[in-house]
């Protein structure tokens, strides 16, 4: 048994991972009408939040090293363990999850009509293997919650999605399991090279030659590719994100999004350092190409969810582009831009879901003057659309420019075929762009002249949908502000994966193979 | 052993198979001195029959290989752990035919049908000889033969039969030939002793040898309904009688696989490269015809049917592996499968319509707005067969695919896998109609306290499995102790 590093002495993180299925389990045995199913899981998912909250307060910033661990066995055959732990890498986004459950479940208060119980059974189950996927550091248990969240993600866009939702779930699902497959061939094949384990840090500890890292790295790529998306693998996203009720497409831009760039940082990088670099070129590539085609594609679109889909598509270009620049600055800004945008869209989302609520549809062409009918609605979308171009002040903001500093200086690490200082300049053009397509949807929307007599009848936001937007604002301009708190905590594991991610295994696997062929010779 | 000085042969390892033959000849008896109304006691004898003879086996499990017979029977950990399996498929299917077949012709015949056909896999299993094998299979294939027509006013059902019927004896056809090359070659039909014979047999006999194991693998082939010896599954599966499509998909699968592993242990394995190649594209093959033709299915039974030659596709690996974690793997793999096959017929099952009890997709539609309880249940089963975790299907998949790359069949896992996402299709697609379309005919469910609680024990399995597999795959090693 090792020693595990846990500071609260008690399974904090599978508390936070199982109180939300408990509390599923006690609804669906227990629990009989709507609204005391709904306040039930309102219940259940404030406790969780404030339950990770202590992972927070807790946490020490000053170390790498993995905190509240867990070890339990779980198949001891293959060695399979039920390892739990976080770092400042993965600690961040359990809390983002368990907040923006929190407004999922406040934001369906009133439009989820049909089948309210089974929508807050999914959600709740959900939230279970989204922490679990964060809080995991064995592979198998990793890959175990990563695709036990397609149940409940399948069923959510399918039961209470849009007109065309059953062929963007099935999409969805198909996409997420073909890419999720090859994960699972690498990390079983790691498993035999790496001498039966599991374990995410002996993994990362094991010096695997070039060409074992070249086809791992290729496994999770499609994987994780998929799931952040990355053109040419992201044509599930709009389909999903438009089709998905408002809490659903909240989830998935805010935290489904994240797992995959999340996954480059867990395994990608420090597991396979000398493919990673290998592959930076093809990685700039297809994130310049997130970032500048998909911000013209969302450009014209004339369906607003279809739009921040495409946005979101182009801003998680820019956090692949940050993860794979090697620099302390590029990969913090990268961390801080997912949590940035993990509030923006899902605020975003919610504003079209308030939208929609009063006139079910999301043409952006059906809208316009709404400023006149809901000025507060307005108000609160500007600061979400501002938040989207990143103006300063928000926390979009902070991430992009430390994503472009960190791009432009990261030259001196080690060579490329054009200067990264080129690649920064490319990846600025979304300033540019994304301000056009946000500014010009919060154009059409809401402003103009009030002439259609749907839009007239609109009542502005009530306190319930005030409630659930006002913790949102607070935050994008409080991190946009003071990035402190985020950036003191992912700091020190931030420093220590560019350490694994700058190094290269292949000395350390150059010995091995040659203490491993001295040894053979011997017993011959 | 001198066979001469000992006048009883040794007969206590065949305790349950004598036990399970004499229950099935007193339903037999007993039937004629039963009121139609009563005879589904009959059935409830059956069904007693399967769990005394779990205790029996249980209890007689052996650490280590019996033989009985002069060594024409064997019973060791792997054929209790197969038996075991036999016995709670067959059950669960009787208990699915209670209230199905209580309007048919011969209902007392029914019952003891299935258990004579049980009693087939369970010699099928013990067989350490080609003769002995042969004598359980047949026993098992005319068994099911009668048993998928069993309905023999439905049109449908006599021609399945009918088939089924004229392939099987084809493909027996097939087997003995193989047979008697072997046996020509090493001059015995004893595993063991026709391995030695193979190994030593030189380059004279290749040829014999190779037509002999080539014939010998495609008669075994057809009857776990491997590719392209399949054909008869889809015909044979959608005919039959419900209970008996339930019946066929699960236990004689396990019979068939145990003994394919036996026989490529002991016969073959001086023919290891020559039958890894042919397996492996069998494998892929299989895989393909069964994923692929699935996703064209509007018949339940028949995408069934199809689904469950996908799953002896991927069980496949774990022979190609053939190593102890591959062998355990199939165990593993057929008792998951076992569970979330036999629940999802018991939910077709239940829901009856006109008479006709399960039959197209469209069924399925709306199920969850009439009947929350079955669409979980059945969602659960089909999530489970996709192979998506936390449910027991995928640790399915993940013992054979890792048996498969640990020995070094890393392109063979990655078509399988993606094959699983084919799969996963038309699995999702059947969710599909249960959860998100409404309800397109009216349903009067099956009442029947039994068949309600096999939905319910077999949903509890497959998530109990799913969540914690370990002692199952530890038991499944343990059950190969003595064979390899």
């Amino acid at each position: 048994m090792m020693e595990l590093n846990n500071v609260l002495g008690f399974p904090i993180l599978t508390w936070s991972i199982f109180l939300p299925t408990l509390g599923a389990i006690i609804i669906w045995l227990f629990v009989r009408g709507e609204s005391a199913v709904r306040w039930t899981a309102l219940a259940v998912s404030v406790l969780t939040f404030l339950l990770t909250l202590l992972l927070w307060i807790y946490f020490d910033n000053g170390t790498a090293h993995m905190q509240f661990e867990e070890f339990h066995p779980w198949i001891t055959a293959f060695n399979v363990n039920y390892r739990l732990g976080v770092d400042g890498i993965s600690m961040p986004f359990i809390l983002l999850t368990s907040l923006l459950t929190v407004v999922c479940i406040v934001s369906a208060w009133d439009c989820i009509k049909t089948r309210v119980k089974e929508y807050m059974l999914a959600f709740l189950i959900l939230e279970t293997t989204l922490i679990g996927v964060f809080a995991a550091l064995d592979g198998i248990l990793f890959y175990f919650f990563w695709e036990a969240m397609l149940i409940p993600m399948f069923l959510i866009i399918g039961v209470w999605g849009g007109k065309n939702r059953v062929y963007a779930t099935i999409k969805f699902f198909l996409y997420t399991l073909g890419g999720s497959v090859l994960m699972l061939v690498a990390l079983l094949a790691m498993y035999f090279k790496a001498g039966h384990t599991f374990d995410l840090q002996a993994l990362m500890a094991y010096p695997f030659n070039f060409e074992w890292q070249f086809w791992i790295w290729i496994g999770f790529f499609i994987a994780f590719a998929v799931k952040v998306p990355m053109w040419p693998l992201h044509t599930w996203l709009p389909d999903a994100h438009t089709e998905a009720p408002t809490a659903g497409s909240v989830i998935l831009a805010g935290i489904l999004l994240k797992m995959g760039a999340y996954g480059f940082l867990r395994f990608s990088l420090p597991i396979c350092p000398d493919a990673s670099q290998y592959f930076v070129p093809l990685m700039v590539v297809l994130s310049l190409i997130a970032v500048v085609y998909i911000s013209l594609v969302a450009m014209m679109q004339s369906d607003m969810k279809r739009l921040i889909a495409y946005s979101s598509i182009a801003h998680m270009g820019f956090v692949t582009l940050g993860t794979f620049m090697f620099t302390q600055q590029a990969l913090e800004g990268a961390i801080f831009g997912m949590i940035s945008h993990g509030f923006v869209a899902a605020a975003l989302f919610l504003c079209v879901g308030v939208l929609y609520d009063r006139m079910h549809t999301r043409e952006i062409g059906a809208y316009g003057g709404v400023v006149n009918v809901m000025p507060k609605f307005a108000a609160v979308m500007m600061l979400f659309c501002m938040a989207n171009v990143a103006l300063p002040g928000a926390s979009a903001f902070i991430a992009e420019i430390m994503v472009l500093a960190g791009t432009f200086s990261a030259d001196q690490l080690y060579e490329m075929v054009i200067s990264s200082k080129w690649v920064a300049v490319a990846a600025a053009t979304s300033v540019v762009l994304s301000a056009c397509y946000t500014l010009w949807m919060y154009k059409r929307v809401v402003f103009g002249d009030l002439v259609k007599p749907e839009v007239k009848a609109m009542p502005d936001m009530s306190w319930r949908e005030l409630g659930f937007f006002a913790p949102l604002m607070v935050l994008v301009l409080w991190l946009g502000l003071y990035p402190m708190p985020v950036l003191n905590v992912i700091h020190v594991s931030v420093a220590n994966l560019v350490e694994q991610a700058t190094s290269t295994k292949l000395h350390a696997a150059h010995a091995l193979a040659q203490a491993e062929m001295l040894q053979q010779t011997v017993l011959r | 052993m001198n066979p001469v000085n000992i006048n009883m042969p040794v007969i206590a390892p065949l305790i349950p198979e004598m036990f399970v033959a004499v229950m099935a000849m007193v339903i037999l008896i007993g039937d004629l001195f039963l009121a139609k109304e009563h005879k589904v006691w009959s059935g409830y004898l059956a069904i007693l029959t399967c769990v005394v003879a779990g205790f029996l086996t249980f209890s007689m499990s052996p650490s280590h290989a019996v033989t009985a017979f002069y060594g024409l029977f064997v019973l060791d950990p792997f054929a209790s752990y197969a038996k075991l399996l036999i016995y709670a498929g067959t059950a669960l299917a009787i208990i699915l035919s209670l209230d199905y077949i209580k309007d048919e012709f011969g209902v007392g015949e029914y019952y003891s049908l299935m258990l004579f056909g049980m009693l087939g896999m369970m010699i099928i299993v013990s067989s350490p000889n080609f003769v002995t094998m042969y004598l359980g299979l047949e026993l098992m294939a005319l068994c099911t033969y009668v048993l998928v027509g069993f309905q023999r006013d439905v049109l449908r059902s006599s021609e399945a039969a009918l088939k089924y019927f004229i392939l099987g004896s084809l493909a027996t056809g097939i087997l003995l030939y193989g047979i008697s090359f072997l046996y020509g070659v090493t001059g015995s039909f004893d595993f063991a002793s026709v391995g030695a014979g193979i190994a030593h047999s030189g380059s004279s006999g290749r040829l014999a040898v190779l037509l002999g194991m080539v014939l010998v693998i495609a008669g075994l082939a057809f009857k776990v309904s491997i590719a392209p010896f399949h054909m008869w599954t889809p015909d044979a599966y959608e005919g039959a009688p419900t209970p008996v499509t339930a019946y066929m998909s699960v236990a004689p699968k396990v019979a068939g696989l145990v003994i394919l592993i036996r026989v490529l242990v002991d016969v073959m394995p001086s023919l290891h490269v020559e039958y890894v190649t042919i397996f492996t594209w069998l494998a892929v093959l299989t895989m393909a015809v069964g994923n692929l033709a699935a996703i064209a299915q509007r018949n339940i039974k028949r995408m069934l049917a199809y689904s469950t030659i996908g799953h002896v596709g991927f069980v496949m690996l774990g022979i190609i592996a053939g190593n102890a974690d591959g062998y355990a793997g199939v165990l593993v793999y057929m008792t998951i499968y076992l569970f979330m096959n036999m629940g999802a017929f018991a939910v077709i099952v239940l829901m009856r319509r006109d008479g006709i009890q399960g039959e197209l997709l469209d069924d399925f539609a709306g199920l969850s707005k009439v009947h929350p309880g079955y669409a979980l249940a059945m969602g659960l089963y089909l999530f489970s067969l996709a192979g998506i975790p936390f449910l027991g299907g995928f640790w399915g998949k993940y013992v054979v695919f890792m048996a498969a790359i640990e020995t070094g069949h890393l392109y063979l896992a990655i078509t399988a896998l993606l094959f699983s996402v084919v799969g996963a299709f038309y699995y999702i697609r059947v969710v599909k109609y249960i959860y998100f379309d409404d309800t397109r005919v009216e349903f009067n469910f099956v009442e029947n306290r039994l068949m309600q609680a096999t939905v319910a024990v077999t949903a509890i399995a497959v998530v109990g499995l799913g969540l914690y597999p370990g002692p199952l795959i530890n038991i499944c090693k343990a059950a190969l102790g003595g064979i390899i």
